[in-house]
């Protein structure tokens, strides 16, 4: 009681003093001199890893401590859920640890307000060891530089059930791998059950404007400009998937989890999905299991999305050249190629996806997602915009909704929903 | 607002315990300087123990609830974002919201949550608590039974929830077998926000349930027993001993109710996704506070000044169930 | 508490009809509040080999077991993890009741300046949206040094508006005759509320005792924000981590959900046999 009622008297005291602006941020720490001796203690933050890598990760750091006499490097890891909160109040607080595991969209507003260390200054001789894609992925519009070192790459197939399509009448062996394809397969997966069976449980993101070929942004990366003519035709054809029940009746409030059970339960036929989600399958519904098949992303384009995971230094670390070599050390060929081996995900370094793991098959079907889902990322894209934040994500969800219901033409809709984005952009 | 406590008060030592009464008369209650005045309300303390006794939960409600709602306050005149120190941008932000569709679906939502939860979590607690008061033989088991609801958290329950109440849930084949067909519940906007109703009366039972329990138990049971020997029925004695025994609590349960269901943001964020629904139709205000003002992209001073208005409005909901409360009163 | 007589608290006899429609009631309400739980615990006991997905869905495994569970403990440290938890919210039950019950008592009871002004502010409190706080929190936090403890977690909810409104109306309700005659006879404040005010709210402050144990014990947000050592994590964060980044288990999910749920039911099914021994003991009987 005592103590905290000292301590309450303490805050009441320092929160008059203190200015009401204490969540300055970065004051542009712009020291990105990263040269010097590899020393002292560091904070390495993940996302959402501990659980399942804990070995591999006191691995990895046992053997850099031993790399760099005098380093210590202290591993915290955060759940997947709040991990944006987290950075934020850290952020915003200034205690955000020295080597932060972060996704583009983080990334973007950190490098803004100069939190993020420039790497193109600190580490450029590291630049040619990644592909060149992954290392452009943590490149914000608007801010010279790139601010993480590329870490693990993601992509998924398409899953689909073999025994809907064929009820269908359509071939399990063939299944749609263009738009076109998808929606003529919908129609009649929709006519064949009564509306029973839908084609896809969820309504198009910013990555299927991108893989049905249209432009997200303006060239200048200053607007955006998914209202384009091919937008507009991806989304009418969306309204007829949704008018024929082709398209399940509750993708305008889906969410990933909630598509996946859809699939499960068989209400829907095809749900895009990552080379992980094979061993849950087999795990929830081994009943299911013989029926999936696998095959390339629906893409107009030739190319996949790819997820890009990156690996940040904070500006305002006081130990920037060990944070710079544990950042680097940790996404490098050795370990991110130890680390794909725990886990289906694919190294974001040169010349590690034409390693023998990558490219020869056993017959098994992990083997098999694993190898079309590297072939498939060498000349992937990261469709989804680094400065396409959350809020955005939602104004361009809802807009899509009004045109599948209706209240709005594709047009309008869409019209609407860059010009909401826009004004979000420039507020930024 | 101006905080009751000055610190020095509050840090007053007290192991003495006589602070000096005279020292600051204008403290002290009328009965002090008096003596013993038998009939008025009971007044007799040192004139700073009022202070003590309410000193560490002030302190505790003014750091970490009435503070940061200051700057709240004053971020919603500014332009600030997450990582962007904001300037004064006067009532640019309240301006926004007049003409920001969101913000009039939110308040709607919120509005409709509050007609549509309220009554039913005034009254059917009460009789469920009255339900299980009796001393017959099992009753612990469904006391306890009935709250676990409430423990449990809401992320579980919404989980649980939406698994039922899906296109080929558990509900919904019950539903067709009895050749009703199905329900959109997790497709229709409306149906969505009665769900998501649904839910929170659910798990609001049990909670309100103990808060009449402790207030049925504080009733003396005297009042119970003329009644009975009076001859009134069950009906009656609910009517006139019951009610008025805990319409206090009634209107607290009123109280506390409103202002949460004004506040709902989980229930229906885990029903109809953080969007908010079919083209964000169930948005409520609490939830696009969370949508516009969180993450590092957030713009704080806009969030805030949403933040301000859900305030303003729980405090008149508040002063109107008080009323309400006044004019039984007279 | 072995009463079988079918008499109620007053003593009187329920008639039979009554007693079955009762007991009618009680079940069917039975079945609504804990239906669900009991589908989540029967997902927690199926096996690997199980279709948990499967339409129309199956009530009981088909053959139960217990490995869920030990797999959880395999992925997080459960018992550490609960064993914070248990920290915070025992220290916040304590908190919570000192500080609530002075304050409601003060608000309640006493009569001075400032009294309206002092009820207010906790009203107030309790209308604050927490969701536009909580960096603000943080901040504070971190100036006092406190981010990263268990204190940090403690502190903001230690106290909390909607206790000591309760305990207010508690006090309120209590008539006023029984203090005064104890001031009559020369007790004081301290005394007064000692040894007759509080003995009398005993049920509400078991309610209020079950409130903060429940909202430190469930709390995600607020922890998660404060804390960056794992070793301090709270049960609620480390259950997270069963949503992996990786793989869905639900099967793992249910049996996380469970262990954060029975200490709750268990602590309730003890508080509520005390309480309502509690309630026959008040002061004003006499």
């Amino acid at each position: 009681m005592r103590i905290s009622r000292r301590a309450a008297v303490a805050a009441v005291v320092l929160a008059t003093v203190l200015p009401l602006s204490a969540c300055g941020g970065g004051s542009g720490a712009d020291s990105t001199d990263a040269s010097g001796k590899v020393e002292g203690e560091i904070t390495f933050q993940t996302w959402n890893l501990q659980a399942n890598f804990k070995d591999y990760f006191n691995g990895v750091i046992a053997d850099f401590e031993k790399k760099y006499p005098g380093t210590e490097v202290k591993w915290v890891d955060r759940p997947g859920e709040g991990y944006a909160d987290k950075i934020s109040a850290d952020a915003a607080g200034g205690t955000l640890p020295d080597v932060v595991n972060v996704s583009p969209d983080l990334v973007a507003p950190l490098a803004e307000a100069g939190i993020a260390l420039d790497l193109d200054k600190a580490a450029s001789k590291y630049r040619e060891e990644y592909l060149p894609e992954a290392w452009a992925s943590h490149q914000v519009p608007g801010a010279e530089g790139t601010f993480a070192f590329p870490w693990y790459l993601n992509t998924g197939p398409m899953f689909y059930n073999k025994r809907l399509l064929e009820k269908a009448g359509l071939d399990p062996a063939k299944p749609p791998a263009t738009y076109d394809e998808v929606f003529a397969a919908g129609l009649k997966l929709a006519g064949a059950s009564g509306g029973k069976v839908a084609a896809l449980a969820n309504v198009p993101t910013i990555e299927d404007f991108g893989r049905y070929g249209g432009a997200l942004m303006n060239d200048e990366g200053t607007g955006f400009a998914f209202n384009d003519a091919k937008g507009i035709e991806l989304l009418t054809k969306y309204k007829e998937l949704y008018d024929a029940k082709a398209l399940d009746p509750q993708a305008l409030t889906a969410t990933p989890e909630s598509s996946g059970h859809k699939f499960l339960t068989e209400s829907v036929a095809m749900n895009p999905g990552s080379a992980l989600d094979l061993a849950n399958f087999k795990k929830q519904a081994p009943g299911l299991y013989k029926n999936i098949g696998i095959t390339d992303q629906v893409s107009n384009t030739g190319k996949a999305n790819m997820y890009v995971m990156g690996v940040m230094v904070n500006a305002q670390s006081k130990r920037k050249p060990a944070s710079v070599a544990f950042a680097h050390y940790v996404t490098d060929a050795t370990r991110q190629m130890e680390f794909a081996k725990q886990v289906a995900i694919f190294p974001s370094t040169a010349g590690s996806l034409d390693d023998p793991y990558f490219t020869e098959e056993d017959g098994t079907d992990e083997t098999r997602v694993r190898v079309a889902a590297a072939k498939s990322l060498k000349t992937a894209v990261n469709y989804t915009p680094v400065l396409f934040s959350e809020q955005m994500k939602t104004e361009l969800r809802n807009q899509i909704a009004k045109a599948l219901q209706g209240k709005q033409s594709p047009k309008v809709a869409l019209d609407n929903a860059v010009k909401a984005c826009d004004r979000l952009l420039q507020q930024s | 607002m101006k905080t009751p406590v000055t610190p020095s008060t509050a840090t007053r030592p007290t192991a003495d315990g006589v602070p000096g009464p005279r020292s600051r008369p204008a403290a002290s209650g009328p009965g002090a300087p008096g003596g013993s005045r038998p009939g008025r309300r009971i007044s007799r303390h040192l004139p700073l123990s009022p202070w003590l006794f309410a000193a560490p939960g002030l302190l505790v409600v003014g750091a970490f609830s009435l503070y940061p709602f200051f700057s709240t306050l004053v971020n919603a005149f500014t332009d600030r974002r997450t990582l962007v120190p904001g300037t004064f941008v006067g009532l640019d932000n309240f301006q926004e919201l007049l003409h920001d569709e969101m913000f009039w679906i939110g308040l709607r939502n919120s509005t409709l949550y509050v007609l549509g939860v309220v009554p039913a979590l005034v009254i059917l607690p009460l009789l469920l608590a009255m339900l299980v008061q009796r001393q017959i033989p099992g009753i612990t088991f469904f006391r306890s039974a009935f709250y676990t609801p409430v423990v449990a958290s809401i992320v579980v329950v919404g989980l649980i929830w939406v698994w039922m109440l899906d296109d080929r849930g558990l509900i919904n084949s019950l539903l067709e077998a009895v050749g009703v067909g199905k329900v959109g519940f997790l497709s229709d906007q409306w149906l969505l926000l009665m769900s998501a109703m649904t839910v929170t009366v659910w798990k609001g039972l049990g909670y309100y349930m103990i808060i009449y329990l402790a207030a049925l138990a504080n009733v003396p049971r005297e009042l119970h027993e003329a009644a009975a020997v009076d001859g009134a029925g069950a009906v009656r004695r609910f009517l006139t001993v019951t009610v008025p025994a805990v319409r206090s609590t009634m209107v607290l349960v009123a109280a506390l109710a409103s202002v949460s269901a004004f506040k709902v943001f989980s229930e229906v964020y885990l029903m109809a996704g953080p969007s908010g629904g079919p083209a964000g139709e169930d948005t409520t205000l609490v939830m696009l506070v969370q949508r516009v003002g969180t993450g590092l992209t957030g713009r704080v001073g806009y969030a805030s000044a949403i933040s301000v208005v859900i305030f303003v409005v729980t405090v008149g909901l508040m002063l109107l169930v008080l009323r309400a409360d006044r004019k039984e009163d007279a | 508490m072995s009463i079988l007589r079918t008499t109620d608290a007053e003593g009187r006899r329920i008639p039979p009809w009554q007693l079955v429609l009762r007991y009618a009631l009680l079940l069917l309400v039975l079945a609504l509040t804990v239906g669900p739980f009991l589908w989540q615990l029967s997902t927690s006991l199926k096996g690997p080999g199980e279709d948990i997905f499967s339409s129309p869905p199956k009530f009981l495994p088909s053959d139960p077991t217990l490995d869920n569970y030990t797999r959880v403990a395999d992925t997080i440290p459960v018992w550490e993890y609960a064993l914070n938890s248990l920290k915070v919210a025992s220290a916040n039950v304590v908190t919570n009741c000192v500080g609530a019950a002075l304050a409601g008592y003060a608000l309640a009871r006493l009569r001075y300046r400032g009294r309206r002004a002092a009820t207010l502010a906790f009203i107030l409190a309790m209308l604050v949206p927490v969701e536009g706080i909580i960096i603000a929190q943080f901040t504070t936090m971190r100036d006092l040094g406190l981010n990263n403890t268990l204190l940090g977690v403690l502190l903001p909810g230690s106290i909390g508006a909607m206790n000591v409104l309760l305990m207010r109306n508690a006090f309120l309700n209590l008539p006023q005759e029984v203090e005064e005659a104890a001031y009559v006879d020369g007790a004081n404040v301290w005394q007064r509320f000692l040894r007759i005010a509080l003995p009398s709210v005993k049920g509400t402050l078991a309610v209020v005792a079950i409130f903060a144990f429940m909202g430190a014990w469930d709390d995600f947000l607020w922890p998660l924000i404060v804390l960056s050592d794992p070793e301090n994590f709270t049960l609620t964060i480390g259950l997270n981590y069963l949503h992996g980044t990786f793989a869905n288990d639900e099967r793992l999910v249910a049996a996380g959900t469970i262990i954060a749920v029975a200490p709750l039911i268990a602590l309730f099914a003890c508080l509520q046999r005390f309480f309502f021994r509690g309630v026959g003991e008040g002061a004003v009987k006499g």
